[in-house]
């Protein structure tokens, strides 16, 4: 296969098609950082006219990690559904990208091909598309999944309450809690950060949240997202566990760095399926987000998009409640700035739809990258008109212990009036109970905002 | 008449002829809204008192409509503010010489390529490197780096206090202490380079931590035995917020003369170090556990 395009007259040519997929992204500073990044605007476009003409087929046959050395690749390959793949596998990234746009693809068409897509060809046409490409195909695929709530409905949009403490202060993370409820948020889950990382702790953390929900009756999940083998341990201890969380990379050395391999994530998920407290059938949870894998030097000159899919390609083995893209945690040497985080976003959340997943995604900044208050909340508008099925909830969006720039309290129902969107079906209904939004006039209700309106 | 014409004529007969946007009906004087100040006094809901002892997040600061009261908005604009003007500062190129102490610079050419190049960041630059060979005291016990990392502001701040502290608490401890030295557009790994170019056994630098909100002026310190290039953070031991508000840089010096000391008696640093026997003295830097929550200031006031 020649790999090489021409642009007036100039042939650009391409040695690899993990060359041509690195250089056809858009522009990331993790890309460069990596020194794998296209050298010109006009290269970017070479190396996708190339891409635009490779078949899914040839992708398939040409994974970014060797099938050798990785284990993920084996996954991918050995899990891949045929005849999914049969119907789109003669298909070039192009005339896919086409596919997915006519108007005549619905959500139900492409959720049959799903499965027959490798995270790599998810990445490719990806990187075909323009940002309101990536959303309109995103706002087809519907991915609806269950726990204790049901997420993921059309005209839903929930969130993850995050009440986190910088040491861990059990009073603090509920009076948190109770104030986020109040605003309507926490609907995906209630997931916090532990500052320490001990079987314990955990179950400290998810007894006391046990506790307010049972005395409220707030029909959601909890999880503490610590590593998943303190989890396990946690679980051993005999506490409640709605969900269980991992962070998730896209290679095996990556997720090596992060101390999990594909065994150990099956293996908690036995478990999980076993001693789980929410009703399921759907009880894992997963994080992500571009980077992660270059910051282990895990990334084999893949770019940051590709190995991202792979996250996805890996996270939907074990059919999770919740997937999200941090996607402005890791820092501007991988998303430089407002722009590159937007792009990344509205990116990882069109993949993670595309393969399957109930993606939402925690659209954030630290405070060292070029990004904004009001760009941050574009992006979380961009993101729910896409069909995000969740965001974060954070006290005006500040983590007082990770120390970064997230969804605040108020931004969920802002959203929501804006964009005509209502929690999980379940916990809409306890709202109305508790007199929290009033639906009749689409406005705050009398308890709104109010956290005594949750009893700790 | 065409289908389509008929169409449209038969729908602006339906919409009327009328204005379609009538004045708006005027409204008597609208009622001035209830002071909300941030944070909430005293005599603010129970709520936001019982929170304030636990926490430092931004609650009980109620709502208008969805979205946030104005004083909370100026509140966050400046904490805001105040974090990017931290990441945004450069350490002025003469800051060290100025302060007598002897100046060194990374690879990193300038401020954009400090945050997008951190390998850069890491190692120095040839004639930095050359200079600091010659100029630096050989096999010491410890020596100190003073460096901008994520916020210079920090650094000029209370940089100084906490050099001096540090290597106060070290000479009290018996350990033999180099030449104080700065580092410019400076990440943590730094120091495997700085250490092993003067045969260190204890290489510690202290450095502007990446600001949170309304933060921007702390210093985190981390040290390592033996520093080389290669050294991974497993390696490490590091104390964070220090600072006025948090750990004070005069205890914080002593704390981590204690950890220095530690790690030359012990031969190693990191995970590995054993720091049973040293709990009451470290405080802090005891453990890699995070640190307790600070107070809020309040950063906006307008003048009657």
């Amino acid at each position: 296969m020649r790999l090489a395009a021409t642009i007036r007259n100039v042939v650009y040519p391409f040695a690899s098609l993990r060359e041509v997929m690195a250089k056809a992204n858009s522009k990331k500073s993790g890309d460069d950082l990596a020194g794998i990044s296209a050298k010109s605007a006009v290269e970017r476009v070479a190396a996708r006219a190339v891409l635009s003409g490779v078949t899914l087929e040839t992708l398939r046959r040409n994974p970014v990690v060797p099938y050798e050395i990785d284990e993920l690749t084996r996954l991918f390959e050995h899990s891949l559904d045929e005849t999914a793949f049969k119907a789109v596998g003669h298909l070039t990234v192009g005339q896919f990208r086409e596919w997915l746009l006519e108007s005549e693809t619905d959500g139900s068409k492409v959720r049959s091909i799903s499965a027959g897509l490798t995270p790599e060809m998810a990445a490719a046409v990806c990187k075909l598309m323009s940002n309101m490409d990536l959303m309109t195909v995103a706002a087809k695929c519907q991915v609806v999944v269950r726990a204790n709530t049901t997420l993921g409905l059309p005209g839903r949009l929930s969130s993850r309450l995050q009440p986190n403490h910088p040491t861990d202060d059990i009073a603090g993370i509920l009076f948190s809690m109770r104030e986020g409820l109040s605003y309507g948020c926490g609907d995906a889950v209630i997931g916090v950060n532990p500052a320490t990382d001990t079987a314990e702790s955990t179950a400290q953390i998810l007894t006391a949240i046990d506790g307010v929900l049972k005395k409220n009756q707030i029909p959601t999940q909890h999880c503490v997202l610590s590593h998943v083998t303190v989890q396990m341990r946690a679980l051993q201890l005999g506490c409640p566990m709605d969900l269980m969380f991992q962070s998730l990379s896209g290679s095996e050395l990556g997720n090596k760095a992060f101390g999990i391999s594909v065994a150990l994530m099956d293996e908690a998920w036995e478990i999980m399926k076993e001693k789980g407290t929410a009703r399921g059938p759907n009880c894992m949870y997963f994080e992500t987000g571009q980077g992660s894998a270059l910051s282990s030097a895990a990334h084999h000159g893949a770019d940051q998009v590709t190995l991202e899919a792979r996250c996805y390609g890996f996270a939907r083995r074990y059919k999770p409640f919740l997937v999200n893209t941090v996607v402005g945690f890791i820092g501007p040497e991988y998303l430089e700035d407002g722009p590159q985080i937007t792009r990344a976003g509205l990116e990882d959340h069109f993949m993670g739809k595309l393969l399957g997943l109930p993606m939402g995604c925690d659209a954030c900044f630290t405070y060292h990258a070029r990004m904004g208050q009001d760009e941050l909340e574009s992006l979380k508008v961009l993101l729910c008109a896409a069909g995000c099925s969740y965001l974060m909830s954070l006290p005006v969006g500040d983590d007082i212990m990770l120390n970064y720039q997230s969804t605040s309290y108020h931004d969920i129902p802002s959203i929501r009036r804006l964009l005509l969107k209502r929690p999980t079906p379940e916990f809409d209904a306890w709202m109305v109970e508790r007199e929290l939004w009033d639906y009749e006039r689409n406005l705050p209700g009398r308890m709104f905002g109010r956290p005594e309106a949750i009893v700790s | 008449m065409s289908r389509t014409r008929q169409l449209v004529d038969r729908l602006r007969e339906e919409l009327g002829r009328s204005d379609p946007m009538p004045i708006a009906p005027p409204l008597p004087k609208i009622q001035e809204p209830p002071s909300r100040v941030f944070p909430r006094r005293h005599e603010g809901s129970r709520f936001a008192r019982e929170t304030a002892q636990h926490t430092t997040a931004m609650l009980g600061i109620g709502h208008v409509g969805t979205r946030y009261a104005t004083d909370v908005v100026l509140q966050f604009q400046a904490e805001l503010a105040v974090a990017h003007a931290a990441v945004d500062a450069v350490l002025p190129d003469d800051w060290a010489m100025s302060n007598g102490w002897i100046g060194l610079s990374s690879r990193v050419q300038n401020h954009r390529e400090f945050l997008l190049r951190p390998d850069l960041g890491r190692r120095l630059a040839d004639e930095s490197l050359a200079r600091w060979k010659q100029s630096g005291k050989h096999g010491v016990d410890v020596q100190p780096i003073l460096a901008d990392g994520l916020s210079a502001v920090a650094c000029m701040q209370s940089g100084r206090a906490l050099l001096e502290s540090f290597t106060r608490a070290c000479q009290a401890r018996g350990l033999s202490v180099g030449v104080p030295v700065v580092a410019r557009f400076a990440r943590v790994w730094l120091e495997d380079e700085i250490g092993a170019a003067v045969g260190a056994k204890v290489a510690a630098i202290l450095l502007g931590e990446r600001p949170g909100l309304g933060t921007g002026d702390g210093l985190s310190a981390y040290l390592v035995y033996d520093p080389k290039i290669g050294n991974t953070d497993g390696q490490r031991n590091m104390m964070s917020n220090i600072h006025a508000r948090g750990t004070r840089p005069e205890v914080a010096g002593d704390r981590l003369a204690v950890l220095a000391r530690a790690m030359v008696d012990q031969r190693r640093s990191g995970v590995e170090l054993d720091l049973s026997q040293l709990t009451q003295q470290l405080g802090d830097a005891a453990s890699r556990a995070p640190r307790a929550p600070q107070v809020r200031e309040r950063l906006v006031e307008r003048q009657p």
